[in-house]
């Protein structure tokens, strides 16, 4: 019976993993590029789930099918949120932290306006799915999601290290003056980070909505557990996000399960704060990364 | 170099008077900005509804100049101070119910054990960067909310505290708006003098110094780390005493309350942020918009649409991030100068 | 100086309510209503209030209270330092006579404090804590069930519906109690423990935390348990991720009580009526209960209907309505809004069970408690959610079904 519960831990362990991974995979880009602490990443998850959620409302189609609309969708507000709030408080970064808490506020709000905190939930011929493997279970959407944390990171991954675009984006975040001196427009680049980084954050909202009920603050849940993966994977690295997808979510698990479903998010912490004095650069990335910017691995 | 809101009055003086302004030189101004503020809380004597806006002004602006003292003049972002506030909190309510200690003596403990807990945990963390630094104070207040909620016995867990309503002066639990009114701003003069104390002491240009240039200042013989953690310790012993009075006013709090990372952690960087970052004054022009206008907007709107009133807050923040980026105080310089030429 | 002028303010505000009380007013009688209409729990406090306005409305309609036309204020609030601030609004901008709410404890803790600093009636219809009551404050009542209510009926629930109907005893039953972490779950739940420890019955409890993103670990520590009976506490988001991980991770108790919430259209919408049947539910009393229990409450919904357009989201609203007419009984037997008469006059009251629209009754105790307030036990068949307990509950030729979960 032990051996089949920490079978079933680590498949929990694994699962969970594979959501963080997907969620913090936009906030590693951003925050690795960028240096901007996104408070409003969450927010942008929680509105891929609702866009999602609009989209089966209105064409009675599955979930999975929003991804087409709901990312670029994200793309274009990142973009736009970078232009028009990121850029303009370049020079005072406490500020850009506190802009982005107040965007947070407003789209949790706007959200909550427009849907009087009703819960809604999506459901998809898959969320009921799941598949017994000796004797552990396995719910079919977070496969699902694994799998799609595990290719938007080979592709991320890929693209940084050898399209031009990806290069020019590793180069601004590596040394600012020095791409722009090699012609790269900085602050276009920026606006397609921010927006590459919403739009992974509305990819993983839609693909995880069949697994929550919505409500506008569910952003919030996510964001804190998606910095300490960032951080404890390792800033400057898409590896090292992903990985730290996993260390979180099998912390998380095996704490719940072990110690106290209640305790979990305390004993997580204790461990981000602990590899955050050790090892501030994280587990995966280069000592000092946080002064160096972003690695394609 | 940032300025104060009152740069006109001194730039006049400084043009007979030395370049170094003074503790001293200083008084009279905060003086005048008490003093102002005493004649609101006059003038609204008999109101009680705007008594208790100022009473919850006045307590923001200490918290916020608190804050202020590592988070401005330092440049420490810190995102945790809740804790410290619960720890103040925590610890005058204890004091109290369980040895019938007065809260007026039991602010003194709650000081010292919040600074002692801030220097703490802030000694492994000080080494971080920026962002860095800011998301490790926002775990700690992950943690303490965890803990918070498991040790029952001190915080009453998930159920909160609840402090008896029996009035009386030594209990500090009143019945008027007043006197609430006039003991807040007590809390307020009191970080005002000591945030002033701070900035125009010696450990007030090494905070300064280790913000402008952290290595320059190590190699110019400051030491860094101590620096650091006096500028944590004084500015987590005022939060302390901050959620000492803010607990003996509400009487009823539990952790998730007082460790809300937007009812406090976040509002103390907010206020003195839009008043003006690592200013002396700032923190108070920046409660003086912030509570009344939230106050406000909810009275108006709250009950309208369910999140009505904080739409239109936080597009008044973004709208103040973006416009005002050096704060309140930074719009008055400005205007100064531009009217001086 | 402060003190004198605070003393001036004193005498000045008695003499004016003397002097006020003494002239014949038609002034709208202005009742505060506290509740959070923003944040996660906006709904519920917006539907609260809409059983306030029909009550209101049709006091109203029959000339109103002590001759004067009743008028609901809100103000929101979502923690209880808004709840202060709240209760000054009302009393201070808004000249209210007394105030009621209120969706959530915390808030109605603060609130209810502020209230007697102002020496204004608080009259409690929703919020569940003991604690509430049991503070023992002068212009405090409640005249909706507690959580020792909601955990006695759950209790019962289990004894007299459960255990016979799987066919056993009380000590060959295993029950896994599962709540929320916060002062909600845990009130309820440290009283159903008690009450199933004295019972005979073996119990195991699990807690987790609301705004939890993954409940697997709460479900495989209850799966390991092999309990009979699942009883869980909790609000919408967690019981829905509970439940459709309890369907994941194929955990099916012979039973399943959920307390509290789970009996809301954003349930069904999230599991699908399929996997929702048999559940039982204790919750508030619901519009479409039996006549001999709940009478009238066919009225309230249509009622309901006709005002807003649509069915009631929450069972919340019907006890806010009852709740509401319980006060305005209250101040006319009364003859005032002040809180010392209005209290004494409740504490006087005696209707018996099956009063009103949601079958309390009412009686209160020594701690301002209506005892004769009660959640029902309901079960989700077929996608609706029928009242199944007390017998007398349920509606006209309504049965409780299979408790197994497909």
């Amino acid at each position: 019976m032990a051996t089949l519960d920490f079978a079933n831990v680590l498949a929990v362990g694994i699962l969970l993993g594979g959501v963080y991974a997907l969620v913090s995979v936009g906030l590693n880009l951003i925050f690795g590029v960028i240096r901007v602490v996104n408070f409003a990443q969450g927010a942008f998850v929680m509105l891929g789930m609702y866009g999602t959620y609009a989209f089966t409302a209105v064409f009675h189609l599955d979930p999975y099918l929003a991804l087409p609309i709901v990312v670029p969708a994200l793309f274009l507000l990142g973009a736009v949120v970078q232009r028009l709030l990121i850029t303009p408080l370049r020079t005072e970064p406490a500020m850009q932290i506190f802009a982005t808490f107040g965007l947070l506020l407003l789209l949790e709000n706007l959200v909550l306006a427009a849907t009087r905190g009703t819960a809604f939930s999506v459901v998809s011929p898959l969320a009921s799915a799941s598949i017994g493997v000796a004797g552990v279970q396995l719910s079919a959407v977070r496969l699902i999601a694994l799998v799609a944390a595990t290719i938007v990171a080979v592709a991320l991954g890929a693209f940084l290290k050898r399209s031009m675009l990806g290069r020019a984006i590793r180069a601004v975040a590596q040394d600012r003056a020095a791409a722009r001196l090699m012609g790269i427009n900085a602050d276009r680049i920026y606006m397609l980070t921010f927006g590459l980084g919403a739009a992974l954050a509305g990819l993983a909202g839609c693909l995880l909505t069949p697994i929550y009920s919505l409500s506008p603050e569910i952003g919030t849940s996510f964001i804190l557990p998606a910095f300490a993966v960032v951080v404890m994977g390792g800033l400057g690295s898409v590896l090292g996000a992903y990985a730290g997808g996993f260390i979180v979510g099998l912390t998380e698990a095996f704490a719940g399960f072990y110690v106290d479903p209640s305790l979990k998010y305390a004993v997580l912490f204790a461990v981000f704060i602990a590899v955050l004095i050790v090892r501030p650069s994280g587990l995966f990335g280069q000592l000092g990364a946080e002064e160096v910017g972003l690695r394609a691995e | 170099m940032p300025s104060d809101g009152l740069t006109l009055a001194g730039s006049v003086r400084s043009v007979k008077a030395p370049l170094i302004r003074t503790f001293a030189g200083e008084l009279p101004t905060a003086a005048a900005v008490v003093a102002v503020a005493g004649a609101m809380v006059a003038f609204w004597s008999d109101d009680i509804f705007t008594l208790n806006i100022l009473a919850t002004m006045f307590l923001f602006a200490g918290l916020a100049s608190a804050w202020n003292v590592i988070g401005g003049f330092s440049g420490q972002f810190s995102l945790g101070h809740s804790v410290f506030f619960a720890v103040g909190a925590y610890t005058t309510a204890n004091l109290y119910l369980k040895a019938g200690v007065s809260p007026w003596l039991g602010l003194l403990p709650a000081a010292a054990l919040a600074a002692a807990v801030a220097t703490l945990l802030s000694w492994p963390v000080f080494r971080l960067r920026g962002p860095f630094f800011a998301i490790a104070t926002m775990a700690f207040t992950e943690v303490a909310l965890a803990l918070g909620n498991y040790w029952t016995s001190l915080t009453g867990g998930t159920r909160g505290l609840s402090i008896p309503f029996r009035l009386g002066w030594a209990n500090m639990i009143f019945r008027d708006r007043l006197s609430y009114a006039l003991l807040m701003l007590g809390f307020a003069t009191l970080c005002l003098l000591v945030a002033l104390a701070v900035r125009r002491s010696r450990l007030g240009y090494y905070l300064q110094a280790v913000r402008d240039n952290e290595g320059a200042a190590a190699a110019a013989g400051v030491s860094v780390l101590r620096v650091k953690l006096l500028g944590m310790a004084i500015s987590a012993a005022l939060t302390g005493v901050g959620g000492g009075l803010f607990l003996m006013q509400v009487r009823v709090a539990d952790p998730a309350a007082l460790l809300s990372v937007f009812d406090f952690g976040v509002k103390f960087a907010l206020i003195a942020l839009i008043g003006g970052l690592g200013t002396v004054y700032g923190p108070f022009l920046g409660a003086l918009v912030v509570v009344p206008l939230e106050g406000w907007l909810r009275a108006e709107l709250g009950g309208v649409l369910p999140g009505a009133n904080l739409v239109v807050l936080s597009i008044c923040l973004i709208l103040v991030a973006l416009f005002l980026k050096t704060g309140i105080t930074g719009l008055f310089a400005t205007i100064v100068r531009r009217m001086a030429r | 100086m402060a003190v004198h002028t605070g003393r001036r303010v004193a005498v000045i505000a008695a003499l004016s309510l003397i002097l006020g009380a003494g002239s014949p007013r038609a002034a709208d009688l202005k009742i505060g209503v506290v509740n959070p209409y923003s944040g996660p729990m906006a709904l519920y406090g917006d539907e609260m209030t809409r059983g306030y306005d029909i009550a209101v409305e049709q006091a109203n309609a029959a000339g109103g209270v002590l001759g004067r036309k009743i008028v609901i204020v809100r103000a929101s609030a979502t923690s209880a330092q808004e709840g202060i601030a709240a209760v000054e609004q009302l009393v201070g901008r808004d000249k209210v006579d007394l105030l009621s709410g209120t969706y959530i404890t915390a808030i109605s803790n603060a609130a209810s404090e502020a209230a007697l600093n102002n020496g204004k009636l608080y009259w409690e219809t929703n919020a569940l804590s003991r604690d509430l009551t049991d503070r023992g404050l002068p212009n405090f009542a409640r005249s909706g069930p507690d959580s020792t209510a909601f955990a006695r009926r759950s209790v019962e629930g289990v004894i007299q519906l459960v255990i016979p109907k799987l066919g056993k005893k009380p000590g060959d039953v295993k029950v896994w109690i599962e709540h929320e972490d916060s002062s909600f779950g845990q009130s309820i739940a440290m009283e159903q423990m008690r009450l199933l420890k004295e019972a005979g019955v073996p119990v195991s409890e699990g807690s987790h935390s609301a705004r939890s993103i993954d409940l697997s670990d709460s479900i495989l520590r209850a799966k390991n348990a092999a309990p009979d009976i699942w009883l869980s506490t909790g609000y919408v988001i967690d019981h829905n991720l509970l439940l459709r991980t309890m369907r994941e991770q194929n955990f099916k108790p012979a039973a399943t009580i959920l307390v509290g919430t789970g009996d809301t259209p954003e349930t069904l919408q999230a599991l699908g009526k399929d996997a929702l049947d048999g559940i039982l539910l204790v919750s508030y009393p619901r519009a479409d209960i039996g006549e001999s229990y709940g009478p009238k409450a066919g009225a309230f919904l249509a009622a309901y209907k006709a005002k807003y357009d649509r069915d009631p989201i929450a069972p919340q609203a019907m006890s806010a309505y009852v709740g509401m007419k319980i006060l305005l009984s209250a101040l006319a037997d009364a003859k005032s809004t002040e809180y010392e008469p209005v209290i004494a006059a409740a504490a006087k009251m005696d209707k018996p069970l099956g009063t009103y629209e949601t079958g309390y009754g009412v009686k209160f105790d020594k701690t301002m408690q209506n005892v004769r307030a009660l959640p029902i036990i309901a079960q989700w068949q077929d996608g609706q959610v029928r009242a199944v307990f007390p017998k007398e509950a349920l509606a006209p030729g309504g049965t409780l079904i299979d408790l197994a979960r497909k």
